[in-house]
Parts: structure tokens; C-alpha cells; sequence
């Protein structure tokens, strides 16, 4: 019984005290978040060539992508001279997604397709 | 299992309890545990048990723990451990000695005033768990012995005390005389059908409190009840089978009882100042007979006295002088919610009634009542010893001014003059009876 | 590492919710069942009106006698309780899943105040450990069970904590939370913390005898 208890109360104490600090990072880019009013968490952590050449994309489109009125992906047309913010509200329009959605589902669903890349919360929105 | 409570006095020996412990064997105290468990319980045992967090809050509800300087063998849930939660976890093989100390603590250490239930956050019935204990007792045959000889007098005479048959008659009709000395038109109406109401009293009036015949007779006479008594069995209300598990004997009590009524075709049932013979046929003993509530309404002598002097059948010649201070019987007061009236009763009775605190329906219990009592001399000082708070309560009543305790439960009284001359404390104990028939104003 | 998080983070939410909510109904069930077999008198003496007086009762802090004599401990209890169901219930991250899955959302806590109440929980966890451990009335009726039970409560909000502050292995903490999440979402309706469950039928049925029969109050 008293084992149960200070195990308890080691764990309690110990992981509240104890911690790494995180990564330290240099040269992070990250997202541009600024469309967003109240941010709850740090913007995403994403080095734009690098990803590039790791997931080896070369069509912009493939996440700067263009859906027609109908709510249709649109081939070979791509929105790279646009903000996401431009399309993507902070709500939801009918089908189009807001803009957190959005990213969430533009990235992490694409790494959950390919099997790579972070699907973790606090992988992309890493605490300094 | 941890240490037993500590006792400050050796316990006197209780031949029912030792013996039957000494004839039972580990493969039958299996078998009936599991046999009231599977058999006879339910829904409630077993969320009861599963709900419990283990909190602890009911502990400051129990005088006992109270009065052990809060040892928790005392608190409700303590002595849930020492019982139920064994017997359930060990799927009935426990020891005859651990049969022994579970019987005394349903059956000595608990008086089933139910207090913890108003302390649980989850409204569990500690009370009720007790009940199941004290079943498995007495199927084991382990019961204390002064209460299972008072069950054995219900079992063969219908009533408590070993009054004979005749013996009951007789004792009305010498009260009648007694009385028609001082109202000489004054009967106690024998088997009178179709009277309004039927006065029932618990067996101790008749075999030693006589006087309580002849007052409750007076109050009637003066009021001009319409009143009947039953010269047959079924007169007696009380009901120690009730407190010794044995539900079987219950059931021919209060069916007798029930009867008795029913054959003298009363209106109403109107019982004397009782709190564990109300419980009986009130909440019960009815169950038991497959009524949700009395077949015949039930009117405790509180509800009654109350009605009496609301409607003013009764005048106040002059009021008690000496201040009271009113002790509130679980059965009827938590059990019944009758505080009000008793506080009503009271004021119109007595120049002055002194609180005590708590009160109403967080009172503390007598210590007494739940059959604690009726286990007998063996068990005086745990009784005692289990109420200091009591003793406590009541002394801080009588700085206020108290002269005059009021008990309106024939359990209290008694439980209550323990403590009382125990500690010292130095309060005259009344029922509301003894009170009323001094100061109503009779014919000259 | 991702594939570890995938299997919680996806069919094992599966398995806790059907084990919570399968469990929740199993144990309703049971009871119901018990009831109607062994104890069916307790339909008899039930009363709304009685039932709801004595729920509502009980659920305001410093409403019934006992939540007045244990102020620290009432405030605790009820900290405790309504941070432990809000929290995970308005947690953003927890939304922002249930809307990738299913495309439904709900208003959501600012990250902020989940913090504070996260640790309101772990605080009040940590007062019932000490409790336990000091108290000679709980002491005495403390099971191993007991604090393994406490530990399950208590898990998923540590690991959640630490996760968000991303301290310590922010992956394997992540998991770990998850992991807890649903242990103790599949304990609930098999443990004493099944009194998520009952406690408002054993409070409705003695709210309605000391209502209806007894006439008085239960609190």
C-alpha cells in the first residue's frame, strides 16, 4: 500500500520538476500565423526548401492548391501567389475549411498519407 | 485485517455470541455468507459497496467514532471494512473469530440511526450494509444473547417481554382501576370494534412501566378518543426481530399486529413513545408484508400528542416550570420527520425548552435504539463508552439552563439514563407522556 | 514512433470509448437488472421530486451540512471534479481531432486556462494522496486499490501537462497521455470510479426514502 503511495507521489513530484529543455533550435522558419487573432499555440515550424526536398515535391500545387466554386480541385493551377489566408477564412465557408483546419489538414494529412513527416501536435508547434 | 478497536473495559462474557461462534465452521459461515449475499441482496449491496470511494466522510456522522476520540474502527465506513468489504473480498472464508468481532460491531458498535447517510456524498445506506450483517448472524445462530431471547419471547408470545396471555388483559384492567381512582368514569376500552383508534404499546410498558398505560389512558379519557385496546396478541408494536435479522419473524409480528387492527376495524393505529417499534411498522415490517406504506395509518404518540393540543382536546392547566431541553429519536425524527411537532409539543407543554446542538434531524443518536440495548449488560459500557458525545451534548444543554430531559422513545430513555447517571450529568429524563399527564388540566 | 501514436491515437480510441461507454451501459444494465430481479420495491419508493432535490443538493458546494464542516475539502472535491470533466471535454487539441475525424467542433478553452485547471486537477490529486496517507479515517480504509485508482485519474493529466509544455520526451509523452486517457476512460465504469455512474441513482434512491417516507432532509 505505501509502495503504490510513494510511487505515486515520486511520479507526481519528479516529472513536474524535472525537464529537458527543448530542442534548441536555430534557423527556424516557420508558418506565417499572423492571420490569426489569439493564437493558442506557436506557429508551426516549417523550413519551406528543406521539406521540399525531403518529401521531394515539386509541384507547388501540391499544397498550394486551387478548388473551383463547386468546391473541385482544380489541376494543374496553383495558389503560390496567394496567402492561404486569402481563400481560407479563420471559419468555415460551405466545404472550404477555415484556416487552421486548413493547415491541419493540408499538412498532417498529407504526412499521414506518405507516412512521414510530423502527425504530433507538438511536432510542428514546437515550444522554444 | 488491522487491530480491533480499542475498549477501555474488558466486555463481560455473552454466551449467545460465544457459543455460536464456538459451533460454526469455516464451510458454514462460507455457505451462508454467500447465501444472503446471492440470495437476498442486491442492487443496493452491491452498488453500495462498488460506489464507495473510500472517503471517509461519514466518519464525523457516527457518535461512536465521535466518542473514541475519532478511532476509525468507529467511523461508518471502518466498520463496513470490518465487515461487509471482508466477507465480499474474501467471498465468504473468513475465520469464526473474524464472525465474532463483525458481530459485534453490527450489532453493538452500530445503532442503525442512519446518520451517515445524511453525511455520504453518494447517499450510501451504511445502515442497511449492518442489516446484512446482522442477517448473516443470525443464520450463523451468533446473535447476542439478550436480544436473541427477545426475539425468542416474539417468536412464541407475540411480544417482547414474556408477557403471558393473560397477563396482558390483567395489567389493563389494573391500570383501568388505578386510573378510575382519580376519573372514576375512566375505562380502557377492551376489544372495542369500530373504534377511531387502536392504542399499541411495546411489551416493557405492561411487563414495568404500568404507569405509562395508565397516563396514556388518562390523556385518552380527557380528550374523549374514541379509543379500543386488543385484549388478544397483536397489542405488542415492538420488534426485535427487525434488529436481529430475522425479517421471517418480523413478518408474523407485524402481520399479527397489522391483523389485530384490522379485526377491530380502528380508523387508526396510535402508538406510544416509541422510536424502534415506529421503524418496525412504519418503514419495516410493512415492506416486508408487501405494503409500501402501513395498511393502517400509523400516528406515533409525538403526532398524536401534537394533534391533541393543536385541535385542543387537550388544555394546559399550567406548564412544566423546570426547562427541558428535548432529546430528537432518530426513528421518528429522521425517520419521520416528526421534529417540528415534537418542538410544538414541547412549547405547549413546558415554560421553556433549551436546544441542544445538533438537533433536529442531525441529532446525535441515543446510542441505545438499533437493538444496541437490547443486546444486553454485556454490552452497558460500550454503549456508554460509545456516547461521551452525547453525554457531552447533553451537558452543554444543561449550562443553558436544562433541568429536564425530554425522550420521547422508550430506547432513548433508557439509553439516556445510562449516560446521564454515568457522566454525571444530572438531568430528570421524561417522555412527553409523563409531562402531559402533569400538566393537562383534568375533571375535578 | 508514429506508428505507436497512430495505434492510440486511433483504434485504441476506439476500444476506450466503446469499453467506456459499452461499460457505462453494461453497469447501468446490471443494476437495472438486479433491481428488477432481487429489489424491485425500490421503483415503489422512488420520486423524482425527491431524487433531484437530493442530486442538486449535493452538487452545490457548502450546501449539505457535511460540505460545511469540511470547507478545504469541499472546495477541493469540487475543483476536482469540474476541472476533471471540463478540462479534457473543451480541450482544444482533443477538438481539433474530433474535427479532423469527424468534422465536429465545439467551443473550446483557451489554452491557458486549461493549464491552470490541469493543474487544479493534479493539485487536488496530490491534497487526496496526502489525505489518504494522513488521515487516520481514510488511512484505515485505503486499499492498494485505493491510489492505483488515483494514479489512473491522475496520469492523464501529468502526461497531458507535460506534453503541452512539450517537456521531457515530447513524443513519448504524448503517447503516454493518450495511453492514459484511455485507461482511464476503460477504468471508469470497472472500478470504484464507477461512482461516475451511480452515485446519482444511490443518491436519487435515498434522497427519495428520506424525502418520501421519512420526511426529512439527507443532507
Amino acid at each position: 500500500m505505501k509502495k503504490a503511495a510513494i510511487l505515486v507521489s515520486l511520479v507526481l513530484t519528479v516529472s513536474t520538476l524535472l525537464w529537458v529543455t527543448a530542442w534548441s533550435q536555430e534557423d527556424i522558419v516557420v508558418l506565417d500565423a499572423s492571420a490569426f487573432e489569439n493564437s493558442q499555440r506557436p506557429p508551426s515550424v516549417f523550413v519551406h526548401e528543406e521539406h521540399n526536398e525531403k518529401a521531394e515535391i515539386e509541384d507547388c500545387n501540391a499544397c498550394h492548391h486551387v478548388y473551383d466554386d463547386e468546391g473541385k480541385l482544380v489541376e494543374d493551377e496553383s495558389s503560390e501567389d496567394q496567402l492561404c489566408s486569402d481563400c481560407h477564412g479563420l471559419d468555415a465557408e460551405g466545404r472550404q475549411p477555415g484556416l487552421m483546419k486548413a493547415f491541419h489538414v493540408n499538412c498532417k494529412g498529407c504526412h499521414l498519407e506518405q507516412k512521414k513527416g510530423p502527425i504530433m501536435c507538438g511536432e510542428c508547434h514546437q515550444r522554444g | 485485517m488491522s487491530e480491533p478497536a480499542k475498549t477501555d473495559s474488558p466486555q463481560a462474557p455473552d454466551i449467545g455470541l460465544s457459543s455460536g461462534i464456538a459451533r460454526l465452521t469455516p464451510e458454514k459461515i462460507e455457505k451462508v455468507i454467500n447465501d444472503v449475499i446471492k440470495g437476498e441482496t442486491g442492487a443496493r449491496l452491491h452498488t453500495y459497496v462498488e460506489t464507495c470511494i473510500h472517503c471517509g466522510l461519514c466518519s464525523e456522522a457516527c457518535h461512536y467514532y465521535l466518542s473514541h476520540d475519532n478511532d476509525p474502527h468507529f467511523a461508518p465506513v471502518g466498520k463496513v471494512k470490518q465487515t461487509i468489504w471482508e466477507m465480499l473480498r474474501k467471498k465468504g472464508k473468513v475465520s469464526p473469530e473474524f464472525m465474532q468481532q463483525a458481530a459485534l460491531v453490527a450489532h453493538t458498535q452500530c445503532n442503525l440511526c442512519k446518520r451517515c447517510a445524511q453525511y455520504c456524498p453518494f447517499g450510501i445506506d451504511i445502515a442497511y450494509l449492518m442489516t446484512v450483517v446482522r442477517r448473516v448472524i443470525h443464520k450463523l445462530g451468533c446473535t447476542p444473547q439478550y436480544i436473541q431471547d427477545t426475539a425468542h419471547s416474539h417468536s412464541v408470545m407475540l411480544n417482547q417481554m414474556w408477557v403471558k396471555g393473560d397477563e396482558w388483559p390483567d395489567t389493563l384492567q389494573w391500570q383501568e382501576e388505578e386510573a378510575q381512582a382519580e376519573i372514576p368514569t375512566l375505562r380502557i376500552p377492551l376489544e372495542k370494534e369500530g373504534a377511531d383508534i387502536m392504542y399499541s404499546v411495546i411489551a416493557p410498558e405492561p411487563k414495568f412501566q404500568a404507569q405509562l398505560i395508565y397516563q396514556a389512558a388518562v390523556i385518552m379519557d380527557v380528550a374523549g378518543v374514541d379509543w379500543t385496546m386488543p385484549a388478544t396478541t397483536g397489542w405488542d408494536n415492538s420488534d426485535m426481530a427487525m434488529f436481529t435479522g430475522d425479517y421471517e419473524l418480523m413478518g408474523r409480528l407485524k402481520r399479527s399486529h397489522f391483523e389485530t387492527a384490522a379485526r377491530l376495524r380502528v380508523k387508526r393505529v396510535v402508538m406510544g413513545e416509541c422510536g424502534h417499534a415506529f421503524r418496525s411498522v412504519y418503514d419495516m415490517g410493512n415492506r416486508w408484508l408487501g405494503w409500501q406504506m402501513p395498511p393502517i395509518p400509523i400516528v406515533h404518540a409525538i403526532d398524536f400528542f401534537y394533534e391533541l393540543l393543536k385541535e385542543g382536546k387537550i388544555k394546559i392547566a399550567k406548564k412544566f416550570d423546570s426547562p427541558v431541553t428535548l432529546h430528537d429519536p432518530c426513528n421518528v425524527v429522521r425517520g419521520a420527520g416528526l421534529e417540528e411537532k415534537a418542538r410544538y409539543v414541547a412549547q405547549q407543554l413546558c415554560e421553556e425548552v433549551v436546544e441542544m446542538t445538533p438537533n433536529r434531524e442531525h441529532n446525535y443518536c441515543c446510542c441505545a435504539g438499533g437493538g444496541v440495548i437490547n443486546c444486553g449488560p454485556p454490552y452497558k459500557m460500550t454503549r456508554i463508552q460509545g456516547n461521551r458525545i452525547k453525554a457531552e451534548q447533553l451537558f452543554a444543554a444543561k449550562t443553558r439552563g436544562a433541568r429536564t430531559l425530554i425522550t420521547p422513545c422508550h430506547n432513548c430513555h433508557s439509553g439516556l439514563h445510562d449516560i446521564v447517571h454515568h457522566y454525571g450529568v444530572g438531568l430528570d429524563i421524561k417522555f412527553f407522556g409523563d409531562i402531559l399527564y402533569d400538566v393537562m388540566e383534568k375533571p375535578e | 514512433m508514429h506508428d505507436v501514436y497512430n495505434f492510440v491515437a486511433g483504434p485504441l480510441v476506439w476500444v476506450a470509448f466503446i469499453v467506456f461507454f459499452g461499460g457505462w451501459l453494461f453497469r447501468l444494465i446490471r443494476m437495472f437488472s438486479l433491481i428488477n430481479k432481487k429489489e424491485p420495491f425500490i421503483y415503489t419508493y422512488m420520486s423524482w421530486k425527491y431524487s433531484f432535490r437530493s442530486i442538486f443538493r449535493w452538487m452545490i458546494p457548502f450546501a449539505t451540512t457535511n460540505w460545511r464542516r469540511k470547507p478545504v475539502l469541499t472546495i477541493v472535491t469540487f475543483a476536482f471534479h469540474i476541472c476533471l470533466i471540463i478540462t479534457p471535454i473543451f480541450l482544444l487539441a482533443h477538438i481539433i481531432l474530433f474535427d479532423e475525424a469527424w468534422n465536429i467542433s465545439w467551443w473550446s478553452l483557451p489554452e491557458g486556462w486549461a493549464d491552470v485547471m490541469t493543474l487544479i486537477v493534479i493539485g487536488c490529486c496530490i491534497y487526496f494522496l496526502v489525505r489518504r496517507l494522513k488521515s487516520p479515517e481514510v488511512q484505515f480504509v485505503t486499499y492498494p486499490s485505493d491510489y492505483i485508482i488515483l494514479a489512473i485519474v491522475a496520469a492523464p493529466f501529468i502526461t497531458g501537462f507535460l506534453a503541452y509544455h512539450q517537456w521531457i520526451n515530447y513524443q513519448l509523452m504524448l503517447i503516454l497521455h493518450i495511453l492514459a486517457g484511455e485507461i482511464m476512460l476503460m477504468a471508469i465504469p470497472f472500478t470504484r470510479l464507477s461512482h461516475m455512474i451511480f452515485s446519482p441513482f444511490t443518491r436519487a434512491y435515498m434522497g427519495s426514502e428520506f424525502g418520501g417516507v421519512r420526511h426529512t432532509r439527507d443532507w
